[in-house]
């Protein structure tokens, strides 16, 4: 079972890769491997579980742009035949339609969703969030420079319970295509959400997943999910 | 009209300064914050001292603002420093209309101002520093200053032209901060201990930034940290201008040199981050004409400031305040690799909680996996309590980083957790703490001095 790592030389803040380290971790037979600047993304060529790609810097969403536009339909038609992903953080803004920030800084993304990200870069976005994933509950933190907003319709990924979605004006969080998962939460995702996990393992083929040190994360997971949950706790930071 | 309001913010913020004074209230921001509120532009009017040190940098900047300013002053040199306030706008007025008299006139030839770098944009277009150090850049707090490109950049944009830059030469991305203007480098030689390849979990600079082919470490300390070159179009770390050498930890000693002479430095610390701290202010004072057998003798009587380090023999245990910044990944990282170097067996608390996010929100904790626990994992460490908000985050950071769970004890209550340890005659015992949790550590701190005095009875 493979699980291929876009880009972690750029594409590896606020822990995310962590979240691949975990799968690994729960499930032995997962092998690891890293796709680095320039080269030809393995999944293009042979079969891939999951690919992967975590929050980057934004010289790092520039060089990763580079990399994967010359190969951008190729890759929509791979999404479109079921080719799995996860991208979480601000990676989701390299598959929308493009990025621009107030200080002048502007991408052209891989326009595989219908959306524009908007970045203000002296004002982060800092949040908690809950939601779904079907009945699973789901928590994790923002933290971003910006927002994404939809030309047209787009399928989130999670539906919102407290915090917010692809923008503060909606409650869809995230972004979806066939088996594409894109979010903006970040935690690591994975790490604090295990019964998410486990769901994408089984959707990667694994029988009966467990995850590494299951009881101490479930613990944690109830710990915050009630806590995030409770209408005292504040969502947005100020 | 600008410069009459600049006249009314000052006197205002002049009388706040008394009243807080016969208040008892000192060292807060609240005449730099009254005097910014009534005058937006404040900055650009006060006064300031002909020459002006910055020292901003992710971490080592408060040590090196001390460090300078008690050099200085045991030169002969009355410093005005904010090294009792803020490092924000607020904090720099704030310092500044203290080092003015009643009529505005500025009373100190020279300032050292430790600054944040986020808080460059607010700063510099009125506080212009004839030197600007940056002592590094990390990973910081997540929700302020993302990743240290940007913060980079924030510098790059707003440092002014004229001002000399005293950069970390073996950091690339500080390296890389205004490239246009005047600039010199520090760092530290190759020494035993370096390594090429990345042992840590962060490592925020892989590829050249020239040509984006991966770059080879011909040394590294830690992180990015270290003399990079890329095999692909011939990039490299900057030589050195001023350079540690010969760095002695058994002998507490290392030698400072750069083309116009060297001389041997007794060390103000055994952590590797003090001793660049060290070489950056040499580095300063350089620039300012001071030679280095004269820095090398005012330094020789400075002392790291004792906030981030201290230890006291307590019962029959030796019982350690170490500071690890709360939401500093990399802050972190290097307290638990200086501690895990230690000799001998150790007790460690982790409580690097952010409290000010437990009453209202939550700490983003993502931090956590940028840190490097795995240097925790070790045998003559002998547990580890995991306490306060985020003690279930760190139970489960710590078993994913190997640290066998008996090993691991959990408790929210810090004081009530601080009583599992077993206090065993001759360890160390060590409290982690952060910034947010400064004063509350001091309690533990207390606890745990009475535990060890009844452990020892």
């Amino acid at each position: 079972m493979t699980i291929e790592i876009l880009y972690p030389e750029v594409a590896n803040l606020y822990g995310d890769l962590m979240n691949m380290e975990y799968l690994r971790r729960s499930c032995p037979e997962i092998e690891l491997v890293n796709t680095a600047l320039g080269e030809e993304p393995r999944f293009l060529r042979e079969p891939v579980d999951l690919v992967y790609m975590g929050s980057v810097t934004e010289e790092g969403l520039t060089l990763a742009a580079e990399s994967l536009m010359p190969r951008r339909d190729e890759i929509a038609a791979r999404v479109d035949a079921g080719q799995r992903f996860l991208v979480t953080g601000n990676a989701l803004d390299l598959f929308g339609l493009d990025i621009t920030a107030d200080n002048g800084w502007s991408l052209r993304g891989l326009a595989l969703f219908p959306t524009h990200a908007r970045y203000t870069m002296m004002s982060r976005y800092n949040a908690l969030y809950v939601g779904k994933y079907g009945d699973i509950d789901i928590v994790g933190f923002k933290s971003q420079f910006g927002h994404s907003y939809a030309d047209g319709d787009v399928t989130p990924l999670f539906d919102t319970l407290r915090g917010c979605g692809l923008n503060e004006g909606v409650m869809g969080e995230g972004l979806r295509r066939e088996n594409f998962m894109a979010t903006y939460v970040t935690g690591p995702l994975l790490i604090l959400n295990p019964p998410f996990a486990k769901e994408l393992l089984a959707d990667m083929g694994v029988s009966e997943p467990s995850l590494a040190f299951e009881d101490a994360a479930m613990d944690l997971y109830r710990q915050r999910v009630a806590q995030f949950s409770d209408p005292g706790t504040g969502i947005v930071y100020h | 009209m600008s410069k009459l309001r600049f006249a009314f913010a000052f006197l205002a913020a002049k009388l706040s300064v008394a009243a807080l004074k016969i208040t008892g209230h000192m060292g807060t921001n609240l005449p730099g914050k009254l005097a910014l509120k009534l005058c937006p532009d404040f900055l650009r009017y006060i006064r300031k001292p002909e020459r002006i040190i910055a020292v901003t940098g992710t971490n080592g900047k408060t040590t090196v603002s001390n460090l300078l300013c008690d050099l200085l002053e045991r030169d002969g040199k009355p410093v005005l420093s904010n090294r009792y306030g803020s490092n924000i706008a607020s904090g720099i007025a704030t310092t500044l209309i203290g080092g003015c008299d009643l009529l505005g006139r500025e009373k100190y030839g020279i300032a050292v101002l430790e600054i944040d770098e986020r808080s460059a944009p607010r700063i510099f277009p009125w506080v212009r520093p004839e030197l600007a150090v940056v002592t590094n850049l990390f990973r910081d707090s997540i929700m302020r200053n993302a990743h240290p490109a940007y913060i980079a950049d924030i510098l790059t944009r707003n440092l002014p032209a004229e001002t000399r830059l005293v950069l970390n030469a073996d950091d690339l991305i500080s390296c890389g901060v205004a490239p246009e203007n005047p600039r010199v480098y520090f760092g530290i030689e190759r020494m035993d201990s370096d390594v090429t390849d990345c042992v840590n979990l962060v490592n925020d600079i892989r590829i050249c930034p020239q040509c984006h082919s991966e770059l080879r470490y011909e040394y590294r300390r830690y992180h990015h940290i270290g003399r990079a070159v890329c095999d692909g179009c011939g990039f490299a770390s900057p030589a050195y201008d001023v350079a540690g050498a010969d760095v002695d930890f058994g002998a507490m000693t290392m030698r400072i040199r750069d083309a116009e002479g060297e001389a041997e430095y007794r060390l103000l610390s055994d952590s590797i981050f003090n001793v660049y701290n060290m070489v950056s202010a040499a580095a300063v004072l350089r620039q300012l004409g001071y030679d280095h057998a004269r820095i090398a003798e005012i330094m020789d009587g400075c002392a790291i400031v004792a906030t981030r380090h201290n230890e006291e023999k307590v019962g029959d245990v030796t019982l350690i305040m170490q500071m690890a910044k709360e939401k500093n990944a990399l802050a972190c990282s290097r307290a638990f690799d200086y501690v895990a170097g230690r000799e001998g067996t150790k007790e460690l608390v982790l409580m690097m909680n952010c409290l000010g996010d437990v009453k209202h929100w939550s700490e983003n904790v993502s931090w956590l996996y940028d840190c490097d626990f795995e240097f925790l994992d070790r045998p003559d460490i002998r547990c580890i309590v995991a306490t306060g908000a985020r003690a279930l985050d760190y139970r489960l950071r710590l078993l994913l980083a190997g640290v066998p769970e008996e090993k691991i004890i959990c408790i929210e209550d810090e004081l009530e957790a601080v009583t599992y340890l077993p206090f065993t005659p001759g360890d160390q015992v060590y409290l982690f703490y952060g910034t947010d949790s400064l004063v509350f550590a001091q309690k533990v701190r207390a606890r745990l001095a009475e535990l060890a005095k009844e452990a020892a009875k």
